[in-house]
């Protein structure tokens, strides 16, 4: 198995704003071979692929193609170097046919007219090798999800590509489907070709590759090494790491015969939940922990009434209710949502703090008219800033200007604001440095110290660990169990992930 | 029936093409065509099927499919395009000015308004690209822009007595089929040959379709919103020449009444707003259609009124029809990627 080195990088660094998602990965692709690519949420698999396939510039290292160093500024370029790429992200053009997008990179033409006859052999070609039989001039937009993922791979395989990288490919496809692709990756590697693969379900990992590859904060913890050299339980530790020490927090208890503030019983949504059932008591913080996809905030806007639920109950402090707007959420019943992309969802970017942290209280302070004292919204917001230590210059700056966990400070600010009865965070802390993550954490403990339920979604598994008093975990719209924490990261971090992984194993 | 065609294999696949016309917008306007145009002729005790009253029902359908290209072609990459009528109407008015105050001759005067019709298209692109500012901004400003131009060049006078040829071109009609029309019907012809057999057509609607896809295969997106621009205005050349050439003679008023049409033919005939899809079939269909309803009033005399009414409602009443089948079609996808896995499963 031992062929020539195709692909090699060192050192790669890739930088966006406030985070560093490549921080010296080094990887080396050779011929005849199939290689995992493995890591938690926003280890850096997806951004290493893009750097790959020419979707990003790499800010620093080294590629090299052949021995001889390359730099690929654009996937066109990558495509034709011989890097072939099946993205996490849909990349069909919906109105065309199966065999035209199959053959989009470099369609069959002739003087700039395009020949559709030549293009239907080779997509039936590559549809064939994958064992689908599906009529090359069918509009790919009246194909299901699965059939769409199997063109997208059919795709790649049309360029010929000596290095394939497949990023969770398996996602959305049956047993069946996923067998017949890996007979497809295997016979490539005998022809000589790379392979790499991504998943998140380690069975597939151990039943295909050769060698693996382990990325953690961006950097690689495992390069490139044979995939028989280690167990499962190696490379699940390599993937969370032992360095996470819980941190020290002053002790907090939960009273565990109140009356939950927020139960979900048995309950489906139009979005393809099914059977969810979790309960979130005063002064608890509730983990809801799941990869990217698991639909852990599509349930919460379910909940918020931004989604249809189409079975089983909700019930606020006991009694069943109906929420149909995130309105009716915080007024009638005190839920607070403090959104994962506070960019576009969570704060006014052009307006000020001020303005950004009363504007859900304004119906209580308001006066006859709808008139709003100037004086009283300066009280209301200056002691929420005060009491979660936001840096500004003065009430009247732009959100836009603080740092990102400024922002998010501001956007959870104005849920305090208006008396919550009931705070939902979704990824608290992505894209901030570990000093603000740290004062984020604890803010939010201490918020459920004085009394207030949290559910947290997180897909960063130290914070869960952190946080969490309960750990509920999601996989594909449904509920695979639920930990009690420890705040012990190794035991938990392991159970944790066994419980996403070995599906069947747990389903107690 | 996929199965079916599966089987079936290379044989069928004539057959689901017309099976698949059978359920497409524009086979349902050409029943409206048909049966509007049968029974318009039947309330007008067969007057309307004689020679006359159809050259002069196809003389005046030229320049609404024209401009409903033009706004498709706009449309097929996700942009829209609102100085259709201004820069048609400036166009007219320019090659009346040129052939009528300075004497220049028809054939020239028409390929400077062609050039200067793209030329204008051309620049709106580069600009919506260049200061990447929404398209809808940039085609109001140049609305504005060339309604100023045309007031300019012709004031309030109209501009008439210009080249016989052109006037020839304009009422000439071989066996009662005008010549405008014929014009018409082949710009549309190789629109459409356009788009789906060149590798450039193919380009705009990748990335019309899905911009991201686009960019990964190498295709860019800002070279393909120029492209349609720039044909979206060589299209209003087309259509201001036709117009020039069957109007008594041009004004600043020539294009006003146009923006409204060239919307209404494309999403009647089933182009979507969102980009990625053409129908050049059934935006002609649906210039035919909003004809008719013109035709209908003059036939029964009617409150002028009416028309825009009537077109209005068709209009609304295809986008909420398309809209909901789109829901239907999203349902049924996401009902589908719950089932399957479920199935994968359990085997």
């Amino acid at each position: 198995m031992s062929g020539t080195v195709l692909l090699e990088c060192e050192d790669l660094v890739k930088v966006f704003p406030g985070v560093r998602a490549l921080d010296g990965v080094g990887l080396r692709l050779t011929a005849g071979s199939v290689h995992a690519l493995l890591g938690e949420n926003g280890a850096g698999k997806s951004t290493l692929i893009k750097v790959l396939t020419g979707v990003h510039s790499p800010d620093g290292g080294r590629l090299t193609w052949n021995g001889q160093q390359v730099h690929l500024r654009s996937p066109l370029e990558a495509t034709r170097t011989g890097i072939g790429v099946v993205h996490q992200e849909r990349n069909l053009i919906p109105g065309f046919s199966v065999a035209e997008n199959i053959t989009l990179q470099n369609p069959p033409s002739h003087r700039g007219l395009v020949d559709r006859e030549a293009m239907t052999a080779p997509a039936v070609a590559c549809l064939a090798e994958l064992g689908v039989d599906l009529d090359p001039q069918r509009p790919v937009r009246e194909l299901s999800v699965a059939q769409q993922q199997l063109v997208e791979i059919a795709k790649a395989l049309y360029t010929e590509s000596r290095v394939l990288l497949l990023d969770e490919p398996t996602a959305s496809l049956s047993p069946q489907e996923t067998e017949r692709l890996f007979e497809v990756i295997r016979r490539l590697a005998a022809r000589g070709a790379c392979v790499v693969f991504v998943s998140h379900k380690l069975e597939e990992v151990f039943e295909v590759c050769d060698t693996v590859t382990v990325l953690r904060d961006g950097k690689s913890v495992l390069e490139s090494s044979p995939l028989a050299d280690h167990t499962h339980d190696d490379i699940v530790g390599l993937m969370v790491g032992r360095a996470h020490a819980a941190t020290e927090m002053r002790p907090r208890t939960v009273d565990h015969t109140a009356t939950p503030t927020l139960v979900l019983d048995k309950v489906s949504t139009a979005g393809g939940h099914r059977d969810i059932s979790l309960e979130v008591r005063p002064g608890e913080i509730v983990g809801l922990y799941g990869l990217v996809g698991a639909g852990r905030s599509e349930l919460v806007k379910a909940v918020l009434g931004l989604d249809r639920i189409t079975g089983g109950e909700v019930r606020v402090h006991g009694s069943p209710v109906r929420i149909t707007s995130p309105r009716q959420a915080l007024h009638e019943f005190g839920i607070g949502y403090v959104t994962e992309n506070r960019k576009e969802e969570g704060v006014f970017l052009e307006q000020p703090i001020i303005r950004n942290i009363t504007v859900t209280v304004w119906k209580r302070l308001a006066k006859a008219l709808g008139f709003v004292s100037a004086r009283e919204e300066r009280d209301v917001a200056q002691d929420l800033v005060d009491r979660l230590g936001i840096r500004v210059t003065g009430l009247g700056q732009n959100a836009g200007e603080l740092s990102g966990g400024n922002q998010q400070k501001v956007s959870l600010a104005k849920w305090l604001a208006a008396d919550t009865k009931l705070l939902v965070i979704d990824e608290p802390t992505v894209g901030v440095d570990v000093r603000t993550k740290r004062a984020f954490h604890e803010l939010i403990w201490d918020l459920a110290r004085d009394g207030l339920p949290i559910l947290l979604i997180s897909s960063d598994l130290a914070e869960m660990v952190t946080l969490a008093d309960r750990i509920v975990v999601m996989t594909d719209h449904r509920i695979r169990g639920e930990l009690d924490n420890d705040r012990d990261y190794d035991r938990m971090s392991g159970r944790v992930i066994r419980l996403i992984h070995d599906r069947d194993a747990v389903r107690s | 029936m996929n199965r079916l065609n599966v089987t079936l294999g290379q044989g069928s696949w004539g057959g689901s093409a017309l099976r698949r016309f059978s359920r497409s917008t524009a086979a349902m306007l050409l029943c409206v065509v048909v049966v509007g145009y049968v029974a318009l002729g039947i309330a007008s005790s067969g007057s309307f099927f004689e020679g006359p009253s159809v050259r002069v029902f196809l003389q005046y359908l030229a320049t609404p499919i024209l401009i409903g290209l033009a706004q498709m072609v706009a449309l097929c990459v996700g942009q829209l395009n609102l100085a259709v009528g201004a820069l048609g109407g400036f166009t007219a008015c320019l090659m009346g000015v040129l052939m009528a105050d300075h004497g220049v001759p028809a054939g020239v005067a028409v390929i400077v308004g062609l050039l200067t019709a793209t030329a204008i298209g051309l620049a709106t692109g580069v600009a919506i690209v260049g200061t990447q500012i929404n398209g809808f901004i940039v085609t109001l400003a140049t609305m504005t822009i060339l309604l100023g131009a045309q007031y300019r060049l012709t004031g309030t006078r109209t501009v008439d007595g210009y080249s016989r040829t052109l006037r020839d071109f304009g009422t000439a009609a071989p066996l009662n089929i005008p010549l405008v029309f014929v014009t018409a019907l082949v710009a549309a012809a190789l629109l459409a040959a356009f788009m789906y057999r060149t590798v450039a057509g193919r380009r705009l609607l990748a990335a019309g379709g899905n911009p991201l896809a686009a960019r990964l295969s190498g295709i860019s997106t800002d070279r393909q919103i120029v492209a349609a621009h720039t044909l979206s205005g060589l299209l209003i050349g087309v259509a201001a020449v036709t117009a020039t050439a069957s109007l008594p003679g041009v004004n600043r008023s020539v294009g006003g009444d146009w923006l409204l049409p060239s919307f209404a033919a494309p999403i009647i005939g089933g182009v979507a707003l969102t980009g990625g899809s053409i129908a050049v079939l059934g935006t002609v269909l649906a210039a035919f259609v909003t004809r008719l309803i013109d035709a209908a009033r003059a036939q029964f005399s009617l409150d002028p009124s009416w028309v825009n009414l009537l077109i209005g409602l068709v209009v609304l009443g295809t986008v909420a029809g398309g809209r909901l089948h789109q829901t239907r079609l999203e349902k049924s996808a996401t009902t589908d990627g719950a089932v399957l896995p479920q199935t994968g499963g359990a085997q």
